[in-house]
């Protein structure tokens, strides 16, 4: 037996040689053993359970357990419903093992879907209006009324030609264009994001760097992680990177976290900056010159890769174009970025700085970094925060290698629908202004003020996921144009919570929470490619029992629709003949002249789009939709790779064309894909070539979706557009900076968002609320002790145009002389109709320009379906600082820039807490303040265009309306 | 030690690189995750707590000695430090330190941890769990688990015999019986294998209340003994005591390598074997009287 022993041990090394000699891996990553505590996938039709509440009695319950993805944040976490056979209700939400972005694992925020699904406040019949706006009267209407009076009105804008009067406003989008692809089909340029008071700013650092818009670190396999960020606790997509950082430390990865709080994040940390609100990219930078300065970049990489000898021609055209030179200028431009400058803007040492320069450039390619909204969205020239910090990973090689970061596009798959609409033949102002040609996303946080100086009315607004009185900076304002008849002639809101803004609504059409709806999504959590199905649970259990469910209303409590029937039946009612050209988008291909359905439209995607699907269903004797109705998610490639460093295909290499960069133009067409990701589009050849590749060191090879076909350290889009002086990655001063402060004036952090709780759809679960329901202004002893305040005692904290009075905690968890306030609290309602467990009651007061918000009382015990709520016992539920912040569009990036200069004074005798006190008219004098830094198209413009074409921009219009307003007409080309 | 990684790697839920460690054993094809489901989660749990506690369960003090020895090594232990997988890719990796270390003195230390690892932790339930593998798996993990426990054996030769009893069998919490306790306590005893002697898995429940003719309830298993029971004491009772006979013969076959470990579960299985005749005694009594 010893023999037999030996010979299998060594069998097993020679074949583990020979595996990992291939670069695949023999023994698997580390051990998923964890998961066993799952219930096999085997059981899932019938897991038997002991029932918890029977305890000490040992009683079986049967569950029919049936996955869908979580919708409280956007990451799009796997869930699994365990259904009760005998009741049919779900009794709780655990985690699907199943989906490769989770993992089976949730935060609290997973489970307490069962809160919302239960909530005995929400909305379950549609709603109309009854009295005045906002004055709190509602009649309950049925779908079809408010279907067919939403639909008039819509195809009344659009034969009408006022496209531009309908938009539609979403908060979380959750799921990859569905929605954007319905509005293609209307012809409208109407979709208005929330992006520009979240993410753009990153998205722009990104997107001039890569021609994608957004990082996928691959955090587990990474030597070093830095995150500006808080993104183990908070953020996109905190959950499953969470667990990566966490599998990237375990195995040795050494955490460094930027954060001017001591956040959940900033605890785990090797390395803790807390440096002074907006200094970041100056740290970042010196850290570049320390790589620049004593060559430990990969210069290799850096020679093949950066766009360099355009920089070089374009701004240095006396020098020659060699590598060695654009190193010698690469030095001088980074040479005054020292850590001692850094410490002189951030506050933190140069001695600790230095010795995190000295980690990074340990990391080689294994450096994986993240920033998506903290920095960047706090400070005006926010955007140069990803980018520097992006710069690191173009240093060091770091880019779509094993522990480096990866673009988002590579590591997401949006498989392609039955339809595709074409570009929408408008341009809408509203939301893409001339003022912002560089804007990454809609200009969305300005519309009360771009309604208010006559740019344009709104026939119908639809908000979905969203509650911009509350969520937006300067909430009165949202507040005065909803309330103008005459600028909004329709507002709907598509929501199954009460919020801020739904009650100026003229419709309420409650859809359905994360277990009652269909979205089909792909997120780039990690080096990997997968797709996720969310479904209404009931629905598919009470399908495997043998109903046959076509509409979701079936299933869902009360009258509770989803959105992706709801809007193929309202784009068939405002088309019913097919006349307008916009019914096709929605009909069955299966049954000419019915309406698409669910079954239907994922059927086809599943069928058809998504590699592999079908096989792997087959192995179980599945269709495609009944294994994701099953698993709930599906693979689809891992370990994607450095794509930019694939060789272009013989085939693809018809007439071609190179330019003196390297840019290789094909007239071959783009090959047929299934996955449809956004990504950059560059402009082709003057002959209409494509471009399709980079010659690098004779090779063509993939390159990257930006103009040069490289990683752009120098943006001629930038340089061209007006912003020369940012043209390479450089350090901004934030509107914070000291220098623009008065000296009474500190930087009130208002950013932060808190790990258990939801933008604005947590306030009735019951679990969240009961861990997170108020958020008091961090503030340091020493600060403290200077405005001889104490824990719980009340301050009033002055902005531009009002201040908010609000609890002190006394901390050491911030930098001195900042304070800071988190995001998700201050919810509220005017009346009794609200979510009773986290929103205060409150009056508001108005005469003219100025509001003022008071509490009338906090919440309490109540009576409900569910006795629970006879147990709160939390009264203070925070204070809306929001509405005292106006509007601050960065210039070129369009970003609402967070951060606030305040006054924070001990309050007043008559002050209370929650009080807020806004002049919306100062509110409009800051927005054209801000108005005025911006450089517009129509003066800066070096192509008579709105916009860089090659920029993405979701749902991109039709080219031909690219062209600036004064050669063609606003509302169309046809 | 290839092997042993090897080994643990097929111990976890099946996925694509299994097969080619599989291949590298000559095991054949990896089979499906029912059947590794039907096998590890449904009859054989693979955790050393379920063998080692004096709850039958998971977790515990059992799971916590495991743990312990991780920390004894300066490291944080894994997730779930008792599963068979995580203790052979440990028991791996102890016998790679020692190889790979030259200075003899840290050697013989790293020599000491693998030795106690193996008689403290893995060689103290493994036997009785692997002979039950053999006994109801498919062909699969019936070879797999028989090249462990050769494995287990040539290292039990390779490091030298035990010096002292694991710790996990020092203490003897015996069969509860019934009429000191409850009729509940009494069928956790059954299935908790440290307290019994034996290792009983749904399947030879299935088998008992075949032999017996008794209609075979679903659930639990201790539900099924119940209900077993309740239908015919006498019988289940002799099955049970005929059952831990057969598992006090087979551990006394391990003495060779085993020693004192496999004499105290062949004295745990003797006591079980005779307090269930004590209790058939008891049943018969009553019944006839």
């Amino acid at each position: 037996m010893k023999m037999k022993l030996e010979e299998l041990n060594k069998r097993v090394s020679a074949a583990r040689a020979e595996t990992e000699a291939r670069g695949e891996t023999f023994y698997p990553g580390p051990s998923r053993i964890h998961l066993a505590a799952f219930p096999p996938k085997e059981r899932w039709d019938d897991w038997v359970e002991l029932e918890s509440k029977s305890w000490p009695k040992r009683e079986e319950r049967r569950y029919m357990l049936v996955p869908t993805t979580c919708f409280n944040c956007e990451s799009a976490c796997g869930l699994l419903a365990y259904i009760d056979k005998e009741s049919l209700q779900v009794r709780k939400f655990e985690g699907n093992p199943e989906h490769p972005g989770s993992r089976g694992r949730n935060c609290a925020k997973g489970p307490a879907t069962l809160n919302q699904i239960t909530d005995p406040d929400r909305i379950l019949y549609p709603l109309k209006r009854a009295g005045k706006r906002g004055e709190g009267k509602w009649e309950r209407v049925s779908w079809n009324e408010a279907l067919d009076d939403i639909a008039a009105r819509i195809r009344k804008a659009i034969t009408e030609k006022r496209q531009n009067e309908v938009m539609y406003h979403v908060g979380r989008p959750g799921e990859d264009g569905f929605t954007e692809r319905i509005l293609a089909a209307w012809g409208v340029d109407g979709h208005n994001s929330h992006t520009n008071v979240c993410s753009s700013s990153s998205r722009a650092g990104y997107q001039y760097w890569l021609g994608m818009d957004r990082p996928s670190p691959d955090h587990s396999n990474a030597k070093v992680i830095l995150l500006i960020s808080s993104h183990l606790e908070a953020g996109h997509y905190f959950n499953p990177h969470a667990q990566r950082v966490i599998d990237g430390k375990a195995a040795g990865a050494k955490l460094i976290v930027f954060d001017t709080r001591l956040s959940h994040t900033a605890t785990h940390a090797d390395f803790w900056l807390a440096p002074y609100p907006g200094s970041e990219a100056a740290i970042v930078l010196s850290i570049a010159n320390y790589l620049i300065q004593n060559n430990l970049y990969n210069r290799e990489f850096v020679r093949r890769w950066w766009n360099w000898e355009e920089f070089l021609a374009v701004e240095n055209p006396e020098l020659p174009t060699d590598f060695a030179t654009f190193e010698q200028v690469l030095k001088n431009l980074y040479r005054s970025y020292t850590f001692e400058n850094a410490e002189k803007e951030s506050g933190v040492a140069a001695s600790v700085i230095e010795e995190v320069a000295k980690l990074v450039a340990t990391a080689g390619t294994r450096l994986s970094t993240h920033n998506w909204r903290s920095a960047s969205s706090g400070n005006s020239g926010g955007w140069q925060v990803a980018r520097t910090l992006f710069m690191l990973n173009s240093l060091m090689g770091a880019v779509a290698t094993e522990g480096g970061v990866f673009p988002n596009a590579w590591n997401k798959f949006v498989p392609k629908p039955i339809y595709t609409p074409p570009h929408p033949p408008v341009w809408n102002e509203l939301t893409w202004p001339t003022e912002y040609p560089l804007g990454m996303n809609e200009l969305s946080f300005l519309l009360p003020h771009f309604l208010k100086d006559g740019r344009g009315r709104l026939e119908v607004y639809f908000t979905r996921v969203y509650n911009p009185v509350w969520t937006n900076p300067d909430g009165f304002s949202w507040i005065e144009a909803l309330n103008d008849e005459s600028k909004i002639g329709c507002y709907v809101a598509l929501t199954p919570t009460w919020n801020e803004t739904s009650y100026f609504a003229d419709y309420i059409l409650p859809m359905g929470h994360g277990s009652e709806r269909h979205d089909l999504h792909s997120y780039e959590t990690h080096d990997a490619q997968w797709i996720g199905f969310r479904q209404p649970v009931l629905r598919e259990a009470r399908e495997r029992m043998g109903e046959k469910i076509t509409d979701t209303r079936e299933v869902n409590p009360g009258e509770v629709w989803e959105e992706n029937e709801f809007w193929m039946e309202l784009t068939w009612r405002i088309d019913p003949d097919g006349s307008l050209g916009i019914r096709q988008y929605v009909e069955s291909k299966e049954r000419p002249g019915e309406r698409l359905g669910v079954d239907e439209y994922y059927g086809y995607i599943f069928e058809n789009s998504v590699p592999g699907l079908k096989e792997r269903a087959e192995k179980e004797e599945l269709t495609p939709l009944e294994f994701m109705r099953r698993y709930g998610a599906f693979e689809i490639q891992k370990k994607v790779g450095a794509i930019y460093e694939e060789l272009v295909p013989q085939d693809e290499l018809e007439d071609i064309r190179e330019d003196r960069f390297g840019r290789v133009y094909t007239k071959t067409p783009k090959p047929a894909s299934t996955n449809i990701v956004p990504i950059a589009s560059p402009d082709p050849d003057e002959e209409g070539r494509r471009l399709v590749g980079i010659k690098v060191d004779e090779k063509i090879l993939r390159g990257f979706p930006t103009p040069s076909g490289r990683l752009e350290f120098y943006s001629s889009t930038l340089a061209e557009w007006g912003w020369h002086e940012y043209a390479i990655p450089t350090y901004i001063k934030s509107h914070i900076h000291p220098e623009n402060l008065d000296e009474d004036q500190t930087v009130l952090i208002s950013t932060f968002r808190l790990p258990t709780q939801i933008h604005t759809r947590s306030a009735n679960a019951k679990w969240l609320d009961e861990i997170s329901h108020t958020n008091p202004l961090w503030i340091h002893p020493t600060h403290a002790a200077r405005l001889e305040v104490r824990t719980g005692e009340l301050v009033r904290v002055e902005t531009e145009i009002g201040y908010f009075v609000v609890k002190a905690w006394v901390t050491e968890g911030i930098r001195p002389g900042i304070v800071a306030c988190s995001h998700h609290m201050g919810r509220w309602k005017l009346a009794d109709a609200g979510q009773r467990q986290l929103m205060a009651t409150v009056s508001l007061a108005h005469t003219e320009d100025q509001w003022g918000l008071k509490r009338e009382r906090g919440v309490g015990p109540y009576q409900s379906s569910d006795p629970d709520t006879q147990k709160i016992w939390w009264t203070d539920v925070g204070v809306h600082q929001n509405l005292t912040f106006p509007v601050h569009p960065d210039p070129v990036s369009g970003m609402h820039c967070w951060h606030q200069a305040v006054r924070v004074n001990k309050a007043a005798p008559t002050d209370a807490a929650g009080d807020i006190s806004v002049d919306t008219h100062k509110a409009h004098e800051v927005y054209q303040k801000w108005l005025r830094q911006t450089r517009p198209a129509d003066k800066y413009s070096p192509n008579n265009t709105r916009r860089p074409y090659w920029l993405m921009r979701p749902l991109k219009p039709a080219r031909e309306v690219f062209r600036l307003p004064d050669s063609q007409e606003l509302v169309g080309v046809e | 030690m290839e092997l042993f990684r090897a080994l643990a790697v097929l111990a976890e839920p099946p996925m694509e690189e299994a097969a080619r460690v599989a291949d590298a054993l000559g095991l054949g094809p990896v089979p499906d995750s029912s059947a590794y489901t039907e096998l590890f989660i449904f009859q054989l749990y693979p955790y050393a707590s379920v063998y080692l506690g004096a709850e039958g369960m998971i977790g515990g003090e059992a799971r916590e000695l495991v743990a312990g020895f991780w920390r004894a090594l300066g490291q944080k232990p894994a997730a779930e430090a008792d599963h068979l997988s995580v203790m052979l890719a440990l028991y791996a990796r102890l016998a790679e330190l020692e190889e790979d270390e030259s200075d003899a003195q840290r050697r013989e230390g790293w020599r000491a941890a693998r030795k106690a690892f193996l008689w403290e932790h893995l060689l103290s339930w493994l036997p009785a769990y692997l002979s039950k593998i053999s006994d109801i798996a498919p062909p699969f993990y019936k070879s797999w688990s028989e090249i462990l426990l050769d494995a287990l054996f040539a290292e039990a030769v390779a490091v030298g015999k035990q010096e002292q009893l694991s710790l996990h069998l020092r203490e003897d919490y015996g069969l509860i019986d019934p009429r000191a306790a409850s009729a509940g306590d009494f069928l956790q005893s059954l299935l908790a294998p440290a307290r019994c002697g034996m290792i009983l898995v749904r399947s030879d429940l299935s088998r008992a209340a075949e032999t017996l003719k008794l209609g075979l309830r679903l659930g639990e298993r201790k539900f099924v003994l119940k209900s077993m029971l309740g239908q015919d004491a006498e019988g289940t009772l002799e099955w049970l005591a005929r059952e831990a006979d057969v598992w006090a013969n087979r551990h006394r076959l391990g003495r060779e390598f085993l020693g004192e470990t496999a004499r105290v579960w062949e004295n745990r299985a003797h006591a079980s074997a005779a307090l269930l005749r004590e209790l058939k005694q008891a049943a018969q009594e009553v019944s006839a009287s």
